[in-house]
């Protein structure tokens, strides 16, 4: 019961650093991104091979992900520098196709469509986490963190950079703001922090393969950020808790048969967003209104 | 065009236009505009609606690119350089539909205008805290600096607007209507702020449609009609020439 | 041959892919509703066609019938009933785009919930394909598709040029404020552009029931295609998002001349990134950068 219960945090840990990245760009500067899964999926991949092949010291795969998902994202930045939110949405799509073609052909690099598996259990500072205990803790507290760096943004400068382009976008440009700089930096912060999701997930699953990356798991993101709530931090993580403790609650339910549980827990929280957007547009968190506050 | 009064060359000229046009497709919004702006002088613009003084504007900050001519700020040409940078170059304005950052209080609206956007995080330096507290005390706004700027009544939020100029270290101001709707004791107010910061050396140029407004802020008065300059001088010589008065109130 | 071939897919896909691309951008550019469940519609279209004609065996007309009702019927009552209580409190893009995603979940759960997760097809004789000249096969459900998509936007064109609902449809879409002015409703106007946007998947989803076959979760990549053609097209122009549906249709076929089949959908987005980064207004749309 516990190893199932630590099992389900860790997983929940990964989700909600995955949907507080995606809410700081979608809440927090307007971009809304269907590529989430991609950066994941950088994390995971570049963590794995740099385990598998250079070295198990978790501050350098850290190190190498983070890097590597910021420099990919400049691909989506650059359209979201052209193009408003609204028409946004496509390119974010079709990284997120592109992203999935890569992972699953690049055998080389990424093992194809069988994955990588074998990671070796990361180390830092000599000690080798091995046990879930061990990735329970890990998981908190990079979770934490990354709460932490969120939260510094946001409520800094930067956030009110982000706001100020968001709330009139001329008018931050006759007061000094670089669009361009602040909408290019957001999404490389968020991109690089997502990262960290796939590096815990990389080595606490022992094993990376395209199944994860897909789009289904980006609107799942989505899904958790809008259900939880895009104007507050907090928001993502209830979102994750809430959409992650549906398959759990499902299973009491005596009469959902089982080889239907993954459709009927789809069905309730596209429902949920529907019946959200039309009388609770905060989300959970934030209530009725949609505008944001630090 | 007439010519400026003595006492006013001897201000240092900040911004020169030079033989600006603006063209929209078929349309001539601005034709062969001169305009200089001098330090610490009130320039009021004002013209019957259309007349092109918002384009102008707009060409002066960046957010428009003028079709041929030149707009010099201390010397440096703006030609093609972007709204932000030009900002940072020490040019402000305010918009005639306020452009607030709404959904952020009034205290984060002042805040944000001091901090770099380039840089993820800043300290606050102390020199920002007492920007900020002299700012709200000026504007009579430190009351309300928590409450949200869509929130606000409608003259405190024409004080915001000229609150975020001021937070800046713009030396040269471009107001757009600033004043319009206010009542008389804001009024005085506004008109009591300005005047001192065109005092502390800053330029200011304003559109302005309401003639009390132009007779008590202006040191200089320039007049468009449909994107020409017609004439610049005191305030008196331009609003009591009979010509520019049939243009204004439109029987020509 | 090959390319022959190829081109001769490609202009069957591409002209499946310019009218749901088409029905698409009528809705976006006359309500400026970002709706997503477009591919919903799609779903549900072919496989009420596929239940009426297959299993039911209704017949073809009342198949085609029941089909274009559930499409339009989807359609105008997602904006009844979601849409338009959205927009009443505040709908922005993305409550809207959120709201319209969700309805896109619940449709393919639901579909894959009566009939299953896998891959059903409407077998006609249509569909098989006559090998007309040595190498080159083509199906009669190919000209069948080039005939209903010229028909359509035939149809369109008339409808937008000599009918008055048609005329007001364009004014809505230029100017939404300006239409009470002239006594029009709104709302029915965006009901009407609803209907008539997703009865335009019917064709197309027919035609796909008889050759590829369809599944819950096709309707992913229609949404894909609409929503690319649509920037690729011009945002507001009807005739570029056909037009770029067209474009994706051949992309799609003709690079599999190149590129192994799995990219051939990553070929469709390499094209939208292009575009959005060179030319974000697209073919004819009006510039769309902030």
């Amino acid at each position: 019961m516990l190893a199932y219960l630590q099992n389900l945090l860790v997983l929940f840990s990964i989700n909600a650093i995955l949907a507080l990245t995606l809410n700081f760009i979608m809440g927090y500067a307007g971009i809304f991104s269907l590529a989430q899964a991609v950066f994941f999926g950088i994390g995971a991949y570049t963590a794995a091979f740099v385990a598998l092949n250079y070295t198990d010291s978790l501050l350098v795969c850290m190190l190498a992900a983070m890097s590597l998902s910021a420099l990919v994202s400049m691909a989506l930045a650059l359209p979201a520098l052209r193009v408003r939110g609204e028409y946004f949405v496509a390119a974010s799509l079709g990284l997120q196709m592109i992203g999935v073609t890569i992972f699953s052909e690049w055998k080389s690099v990424t093992g194809g469509l069988g994955g990588m598996v074998g990671i070796p259990p990361p180390v830092l500072f000599g000690y080798t986490f091995t046990s879930i205990t061990d990735f329970l803790m890990l998981a908190g507290v990079i979770l934490a963190g990354i709460l932490v760096i969120t939260s510094l943004l946001v409520r800094g400068s930067f956030g009110r950079s982000l706001m100020a382009i968001r709330d009139s976008e001329s008018a931050a440009q006759a007061y000094g703001k670089s669009v361009n700089t602040v909408k290019t930096l957001s999404v490389a912060v968020s991109a690089g922090l997502a990262a960290l999701g796939g590096v815990l997930y990389a080595f606490y699953m022992s094993f990376v393969n395209v199944e994860v990356f897909t789009l289904d798991m980006s609107i799942l993101l989505m899904a958790m950020v809008i259900i939880g709530g895009t104007g507050t931090l907090i928001g993502p993580v209830v979102g994750a808790a809430i959409v992650m403790a549906l398959p759990a609650a499902l299973t009491y339910l005596p009469f959902i048969p089982p080889g239907e549980l993954g459709t009927i827990q789809q069905i309730i929280y596209g429902a949920a967003m529907v019946i959200l957007m039309m009388y609770r547009p905060g989300g959970v968190v934030g209530g009725r209104t949609k505008g944001k506050s630090a | 065009m007439r010519a400026a009064q003595s006492s006013i060359e001897a201000n240092k000229i900040l911004l020169e236009v030079r033989r600006l046009h603006k063209s929209f497709g078929g349309l001539q919004a601005i034709t062969d505009v001169n305009l200089d702006l001098p330090s610490g002088i009130i320039t009021t613009l004002v013209g019957p609606n259309g007349a092109g003084k918002t384009t102008l504007f707009n060409m002066i900050t960046g957010h428009l690119v003028p079709t041929s001519g030149t707009v010099h700020w201390l010397g440096e040409s703006l030609n093609g350089i972007a709204p932000w940078r030009i900002a940072r170059m020490g040019i402000a304005r305010t918009f005639q539909d306020l452009r607030l950052f709404n959904h952020m209080t009034v205290q984060e609206n002042i805040e944000t205008v001091m901090e770099r956007s380039s840089w993820l995080w800043q300290r606050r330096s102390d020199a920002m805290k007492q920007k900020l507290e002299q700012v709200l005390e000026e504007t009579e706004l430190a009351n309300k600096r928590h409450e949200r700027a869509v929130d606000l009544a409608y003259a405190e939020r024409k004080f915001l607007s000229l609150a975020r100029i001021m937070a800046g270290d713009a030396t040269l101001w471009l107001l757009d209507e600033p004043a319009s709707g206010l009542d008389p004791r804001s009024f005085d107010r506004f008109v009591a702020l300005l005047k001192s910061h065109a005092q502390r050396g800053v330029t200011i140029c304003i559109i302005e449609h309401n003639l009390d407004i132009v007779i008590r802020l202006s040191d200089t008065v320039a007049f468009l009609d449909q994107g020409k300059l017609l004439a610049q001088g005191s305030s008196e010589d331009i609003l009591k020439d009979p010509h520019l008065a049939a243009i204004y109130f439109g029987d020509r | 041959m090959l390319y022959l071939q190829l081109l001769v897919n490609g202009i069957q896909t591409g002209a499946l892919y310019a009218l749901i691309a088409a029905g698409f951008s009528l809705i976006f550019g006359m309500t400026r509703i970002f709706h997503a469940a477009h591919g919903a519609t799609f779903t549900i279209a072919g496989f009420v066609f596929y239940e009426f004609y297959a299993v039911l065996e209704w017949g073809l007309m009342p198949s085609i019938l029941a089909c274009a009702v559930a499409a339009g019927l989807f359609g105008v009552l997602l904006n009844r009933w979601v849409y338009v209580i959205i927009q009443r409190h505040e709908g922005s893009f993305f409550t809207v785009f959120a709201a319209s995603f969700g309805a896109v979940i619940v449709v393919q759960n639901l579909i894959s919930i009566v009939f299953g997760k896998g891959m059903v097809t409407v077998t006609t004789s249509l569909s098989r394909s006559v090998e007309l000249i040595p190498g080159l096969y083509v199906a009669p459900m190919a000209f069948i598709a080039v005939i209903a998509a010229i028909v359509c936007f035939a149809l369109l064109h008339y409808l937008f040029t000599h009918t008055n609902m048609g005329v007001a449809l364009r004014a809505l879409g230029e100017n939404p404020g300006l239409i009470d002015v002239f006594g029009l409703n709104p709302k029915s106007l965006g009901n009407y552009a609803f209907l008539i946007g997703s009865v335009l998947v019917v064709p197309a989803a027919i035609l796909t029931a008889a050759t590829s076959g369809l599944n819950p979760a096709m309707g992913h990549h229609v949404m894909m295609i609409s929503i690319a053609a649509t920037i690729v097209g011009g945002v507001g122009s009807l005739r570029g998002a056909a037009l770029a549906g067209l474009l994706f249709g051949l992309a799609e076929n003709l690079s599999l001349a190149f590129v192994d089949p799995q990219w051939s959908e990553a070929v469709t987005f390499i094209i939208l990134f292009l575009f959005i980064i060179f030319r974000p207004g697209g073919f004819y749309g009006r510039a769309i950068v902030s």
